[in-house]
């Protein structure tokens, strides 16, 4: 099986408070691989590790140990950090399209690497759509505002956006956090279809969905990685007793 | 269980609601205060209305006797008059900077040797002057004053001689003369050097020498100045016999004033003595209706005499536009040449279509209250106090209030726009902490204390560079004027710049921190970022700040009353961009410049509250367009 993301002994530290220790962790590729865990445990920072967008954030950052993305430590000081994004996709928690129409939202990224032929744009936008399964909802205004969608709608804008310029990786920070049931399962069955193409990390708060849709699951807990492994085996076989007690609701 | 005891029908239950309590107290003193300050409001603009609406039907009244007395006839010639003096102006202009261009070089020598020994007397005059004086007076016996005075003339000259300006266009033979000459020159002595009046003779020659050549243009322009001589003097001795009506009908205007004003009393009176009493008065001070009919027959007896000057003038000006010169050898003499080439033929067709309106000029007819509105609202002219005919058209100032907003706006909004953009996407937290302040700060200086920076430094600053050679490309330089629409925009600009910079940087700021990352995770560089996503979301906040700006810009008043130049007139257009280099007068000025002069009531008074009513409304549709603009981002 090859890995995507190999994590080494990751330590990292917000203005010297240290949030994730010693995470050392394979994410194979065009799996689900899902990270559990009671908030505050660092899923969310390690996950923002690997497109490296935590460097937004003023004195955070990592001190010690690597991360490579196909085999390469991102975190040298020669990383284009632009193609690096452009290799990994991201989906918020907040669905945070542009205030744009449907049709900018999705195209941003190709304008930014400077497309501009009409019928090509059209194409790699429909594709787009398409794998986002949200096409057929959006074809006949795709040029009034994002705004306009239902949440679920946004959300799969958001993923479509982040898609369209073919990443390899995919990271889903609680894509479904803020959305009802309905939509909810809508983009759970669309991991399902993109991991076919697409490596997928995935944090959730949801144990429900990472048993639906992950393959492997992650369990994190106070910036530790208590246990990793195929998603059944984390549920059903647990090896450590802090596990057990958080995938059967007895943690506290 | 102290209230199981409480029968049913007692009136003072637990939670009975006590009476009025303080704390009602208070929200009524809140609520009064803002109460208040509507009643203010309102207050204010039903005075303005009040002071404001009274003028139109006043103007009306003006603009009648203007047409009654026969003032408008006499403009009808007047204007072309007016035009033809011009024009020989513009003519005599080109001809004189044609001569002077071509003497380029003798000017600038006699310029610069001039130059050169003025530096020397102005270092130099105070302390001669005390020698000289004190020679005068005799002061033989106190001849250690003398002498001291006489050392401290002598170190003068000699700093002075040190310090003089460069002469680039005199040889270094001349220079060296010149300055040996002054070296020499004697305590007493009242002549210019001899270089400095041989030069000015120089340059005299040379002028005369260029005149031959260009004998026929001068006598061009002679002929086109005399053939105006026969309609000036027609309106000159028509100007006086209408200012006499005028004068009559005013006076009966007024008398019939004060008759209703007696009346008006004589109806309130209280006693029936005292109402008889004033009521006589009334009756006594009927004013004889002045005679109006009389001299408007006498005015228009001259109507053919009229005629028959324009005609004139129209006939013996017609060739002399042919024999004008194609183009001239000077830049600028050849710019007012094309103009004055330009007029010529609307001038003569002015001169034509003058006919027909002095033919059906018609003193009876009526002047609508619509014509006293049009009239403020379009009139190319705003004369007050003076002795010939009052007219209020804002026009020219609204065109300097415009004028300085556009350059006000065209400085401020690139700088205020770009330093919010900065501050808020690039700076760095020091940064931030240095520039923000500082920006903010500009707001804390007094417009007053900023209009004299702008007359003493900023004006003179410019004048002195536009007097460069290698600037004289610039259009409009150099600068005749000190104080003019440029110089008053750019003080504006520094004003609006903090008002612009803060509402931008914070519509920006406002912008969710969800988009920016949203764009860099799909891998855009910070740049891209701000310019694909930040500032096209904060779109409509930056235009509210540019709103907000331009409302601040055109409603300030003390700035561009002392900077402006306060010239009442239309730029002339003609100049290009030069345009923007020539002083005038704004909206907001001539209130505060005028309003403590005029007579309280008068028609000037009101025409300055109408004036104020326009600038209230402008600024307030500028604030509600920007308000919805904010309002629009925050949805």
């Amino acid at each position: 099986m090859d890995t995507a993301i190999e994590i080494k002994n990751l330590t990292f530290a917000y203005s010297g408070k240290q949030v994730l220790h010693d995470v050392t962790l394979d994410i194979p590729v065009r799996q689900v691989t899902a990270f559990i865990g009671p908030s505050g445990c660092g899923k969310s920072t390690l996950l923002r590790c690997f497109n490296r967008i935590n460097d937004r954030i003023p004195n955070a950052k990592v001190t010690g140990g690597s991360i490579y993305v196909h085999g390469i430590d991102i975190n040298r000081r020669d990383i284009d950090l632009q193609e690096l994004r452009r290799r990994i996709g991201m989906v918020f928690q907040k669905y945070n399209p542009f205030p744009k129409s449907i049709y900018e939202n999705v195209a941003f990224s190709l304008r930014l690497s400077g497309l501009t032929k009409r019928t090509q744009l059209d194409e790699i936008v429909e594709n787009a759509l398409q794998s986002a399964a949200l096409w057929d909802e959006v074809k006949d205004r795709l040029h009034s505002s994002a705004f306009g969608l239902s949440g679920g709608q946004q959300q799969r804008l958001c993923i479509a956006r982040a898609i369209a310029n073919q990443p390899e990786i995919l990271l889903m920070d609680e894509p479904c956090a803020a959305l009802d049931p309905l939509a909810t399962l809508k983009i759970e069955e669309l991991i399902y279809e993109l991991k076919k193409q697409y490596t997928i990390v995935i944090v959730t708060h949801n144990m429900a969905q990472a048993t639906r849709c992950s393959d492997r699951t992650a369990f994190m807990y106070l910036g530790k990685l208590i246990e990793y492994g195929p998603t059944m085996q984390i549920f059903e076989t647990p090896k450590e007793p802090q596990t057990e007690a958080y995938v059967t609701g007895t943690f506290g | 269980m102290p209230n199981e005891e409480i029968p049913e029908n007692q009136a003072a239950h637990r939670f009975k609601k006590r009476g009025f309590s303080f704390e009602s107290a208070i929200r009524y003193f809140f609520a009064s205060n803002a109460g208040l300050t509507i009643v203010i409001l309102t207050l204010i603009i039903v005075f303005l209305l009040k002071e404001g609406l009274g003028f139109f039907p006043g103007y009306r009244r003006e603009l009648e006797v203007y047409r009654i007395a026969g003032l408008e006839f006499v403009d009808i010639s007047r204007k072309n008059l007016t035009d033809h003096e011009q024009l020989t102006s513009v003519l005599n202009r080109a001809y004189y900077a044609e001569i002077n261009g071509k003497c380029g070089r003798e000017l600038l020598r006699s310029q610069e040797a001039n130059a050169l020994f003025n530096a020397y007397t102005d270092q130099t005059s105070s302390t001669r002057d005390l020698v000289l004086n004190n020679t005068q007076a005799g002061e033989n016996k106190e001849s250690k004053i003398l002498a001291a005075l006489g050392t401290n003339f002598a170190k003068q000259k000699a700093k002075a001689l040190k310090s003089l300006p460069a002469t680039p266009h005199l040889s270094d033979r001349e220079r060296h003369d010149l300055i040996e000459s002054i070296r020499i020159r004697s305590l007493e002595s009242t002549e210019d050097p001899a270089l400095v009046t041989a030069l000015a003779e120089e340059f005299s020659n040379a002028q005369q020498k260029q005149a031959e050549s260009l004998i026929g243009m001068r006598a061009t322009i002679d002929a086109f100045d005399a053939a105006g001589a026969e309609l000036s003097m027609l309106v000159s001795e028509m100007t006086e016999m209408v200012t006499a009506t005028k004068e009559k009908i005013q006076d009966a205007d007024i008398l019939e004033k004060d008759r209703k004003t007696l009346l008006a009393a004589a109806s309130s009176a209280k006693d029936a003595v005292e109402r008889e009493k004033l009521t006589a008065e009334a009756l006594a001070s009927l004013a004889d209706k002045p005679d109006v009919e009389g001299p408007i027959k006498k005015l228009l007896e001259r109507r053919p005499q009229c005629s028959d000057a324009h005609r004139a003038l129209q006939k013996s000006v017609e060739p002399l536009a042919a024999q004008l010169p194609e183009s001239l050898s000077q830049p600028e003499a050849s710019r007012l040449l094309s103009a004055a080439r330009q007029t010529f033929p609307v001038f003569i067709t002015n001169l034509e279509k003058t006919l027909p309106a002095i033919r059906d000029w018609n003193d009876k007819a009526p002047v609508e209250l619509t014509a006293a509105i049009g009239s403020f609202l379009t009139g190319k002219d705003w004369v007050t106090g003076g002795e010939w005919q009052d007219f209020y058209g804002i026009l020219p100032l609204a065109a300097g209030s415009l004028m300085i907003s556009i350059v006000a706006l065209v400085l401020a909004i690139p700088s205020g726009i770009g330093a919010a953009v900065y501050v808020n996407q690039f700076a760095s937290n020091r940064e931030q902490s240095l520039i923000k302040p500082v920006i903010e700060f500009i707001q804390a200086i007094p417009s007053v204390v900023l209009g004299f920076i702008g007359i003493l430094v900023f004006g003179s600053v410019l004048r002195d560079l536009s007097t460069w050679d290698s600037l004289s490309w610039i259009p409009g330089f150099p600068i005749e004027e000190r104080l003019n629409i440029f110089t008053a925009g750019c003080l504006l600009a520094l004003m609006s710049i903090p008002t612009i910079f803060s509402l931008a940087e914070d519509a920006l700021n406002n912008v969710p921190s969800a988009y920016a990352e949203a764009s860099e995770a799909l891998g855009a560089s910070r740049v891209q970022t701000t310019f694909r996503v930040i500032i096209p979301a904060a779109f409509s906040g930056i235009l509210a700040a540019v709103l907000l700006g331009f409302g601040r810009v055109i409603g300030e008043t003390m700035v561009v009353l002392l900077v402006a130049g306060n010239r009442i007139k239309i730029p002339d257009f003609t100049s290009g961009l030069g345009s923007f280099l020539q002083p005038s007068h704004t909206l907001t000025g001539i209130i505060a410049q005028e309003l403590g002069e005029v007579p309280l009531g008068s028609v000037h008074y009101r025409a300055l509250f109408v004036v104020g009513i326009l600038l209230f409304a402008v600024v307030l549709t500028i604030n509600a367009t920007a308000h919805r603009f904010v309002n629009k981002m925050k949805r």
